[in-house]
């Protein structure tokens, strides 16, 4: 019988052995990127197109939703209970370092990672269920440039754009709680304004790059390691959406 | 010259199966026949370093594809033309994007050529009508005959074919092996072929230079043709 020592060291190992494959894989991927023919690069264009319309355009509503139900919450609690203490300018603070830099790219990342992750790991197990991938092999095209570059760019630039869609609603919604809660739209303006700085900006952008990264390969790696069997398919939807979320959470712990 | 297809001792059978030892030369048509089970549908696999036989190796021109590193190893694949099992068309490209593929990815011609190439090939093997339609839109022919035309876009020197005519009409499979022949000369055919499955349309046998038979026990039989 094996000691827990023993048994927790290989646990761990295998662990780092796949983070290890995953990052392999990602580089591979975009290195990929360097021998892509003209034509090619037109083919992954139109479906990283196709990745943005699907992840980023038809969850806007989605983000609009979240972002102004969660910002307008916030600022009116914050409105009254602060404004009681003397102490409203804080929500500056509240909604720069809590919903800007913090809660934005969080959700928007979970919302992607939970919407469209589960869809890239299991559009991509089909295909390897299917044949699809290994006909790919066969007639010399690399799947990481025609499957993995598009998501994986699709990703990128969706995380992006709902942020920003995400942190626009947010302020406008904390506007609007503040307004409602007594506070003149200048004042809020002026409280908001002061708050943020330039660190803040590029750390929700450095957020954005890093979860996109993370939406967009985790799925891919996890949906092309099926083997053969279709019963693989929800087993790893489910583990790419589970270990894309987990990965979010630490990364903006890193972050933190 | 080189033989385009060789193997050398590769398992077939099964467990207790013979080692295989079989060459496909330039211009031969040659199939390779046995039950589901019986390994013939591996092969493809093998030679294009897809899959590592238990022992054994492949060449295909002399090469063996799994030595190779993983850029040329892509690179070599072009060419050779391979129709898997079950065509493994790209269920959300429509069938002309599915014989554009190749191209697209694996040469450097511009999109007025690759476009022109595919129009040639589509024609050629009678799905230009339906080509815009996606494999699930279309009926199993239309989907044997555009995996035909997508497995020779490189216009390749070796076609493995697996199973390329099961379901198929023998009227059907004759005018697509001709089409994959690419012609005769005084020689024979432009292409080699080898062929793998469980059975053929008989009205093919006159076309084919040999006919081998993986038995229940894993010898490997000739049959005469």
């Amino acid at each position: 019988m094996t000691d827990p020592l023993t048994r927790l060291g290989g646990s761990v190992a295998r662990r780092l052995s796949r983070l290890g494959a995953l990052a392999r894989f990602g580089f591979g991927a975009c290195r990929s990127l360097g021998s892509l023919p003209a034509a090619g690069r037109a083919v992954a264009l139109r479906v990283t197109l196709n990745q943005i319309r699907f992840t980023a355009g038809q969850a806007v509503w989605l983000i609009v939703l979240l972002s102004g139900i969660l910002s307008f919450l916030v600022i009116s609690q914050a409105v009254r209970e602060l404004g009681r203490l003397g102490a409203a300018d804080l929500i500056g603070t509240l909604m720069v370092v809590v919903i800007v830099r913090e809660l934005g790219p969080l959700i928007t990342a979970l919302v992607i990672a939970g919407r469209s992750g589960t869809a890239i790991a299991s559009e991509l197990a089909t295909n390897r269920v299917m044949g699809e991938v290994r006909a790919l092999e066969a007639m010399g095209i690399d799947p990481r440039q025609y499957l993995v570059l598009p998501r994986l760019g699709g990703c990128f630039v969706s995380v992006f754009v709902l942020l920003v869609v995400f942190d626009i609603v947010a302020i406008l919604a904390g506007f609007a709680a503040a307004s409602f809660n007594g506070m003149t739209g200048a004042r809020y303006a002026e409280i908001v304004l002061q708050s943020l700085a330039a660190r803040d900006v590029w750390l929700t952008i450095a957020k954005a790059l890093a979860f996109g990264l993370i939406v967009g390969l985790v799925p891919s790696w996890f949906g092309l390691s099926v083997r053969r069997a279709s019963t693989e398919i929800p087993i790893a939807a489910s583990r790419a959406t589970v270990s894309a979320i987990v990965g979010i959470f630490l990364c903006a712990a890193l972050f933190g | 010259m080189t033989a385009p297809l060789v193997f050398q001792e590769v398992p077939v059978g099964g467990k207790g199966g013979q080692p295989l030892t079989l060459e496909v030369a330039a211009r031969e048509t040659v199939a390779l026949l046995g039950d589901e089970d019986s390994g013939v549908g591996q092969l493809g696999g093998y030679a294009l370093g897809l899959d590592r036989p238990p022992h054994g190796r492949a060449l295909v021109f002399g090469t063996e594809i799994l030595g190779l590193p993983e850029g040329e190893r892509l690179a070599f694949r072009r060419r050779v033309g391979y129709l898997p099992a079950g065509d493994a068309l790209l269920q959300n490209l429509s069938l002309r994007d599915n014989v554009a593929l190749p191209l697209r990815f694996g040469s450097a011609a511009t999109t007025r050529e690759i476009e022109g190439r595919v129009n040639v090939m589509l024609a050629a093997v009678r799905v230009a009508a339906v080509a815009g339609a996606r494999p699930a839109r279309a009926n199993e022919e239309e989907c044997r005959r555009a995996a035909f035309a997508r497995a020779m876009a490189f216009d390749p020197a070796l076609l493995i074919l697996e199973q390329p005519f099961d379901g198929l009409t023998a009227r059907v499979a004759a005018e697509l092996l001709e089409f994959a022949r690419g012609g005769e000369s005084a020689e024979g055919a432009r292409r080699a072929i080898l062929i793998t499955g469980q059975e053929l349309p008989g009205l093919l046998l006159p076309r084919l230079e040999r006919v081998y038979r993986v038995s229940r026990a894993g010898a490997l039989e000739m049959e005469t043709v």
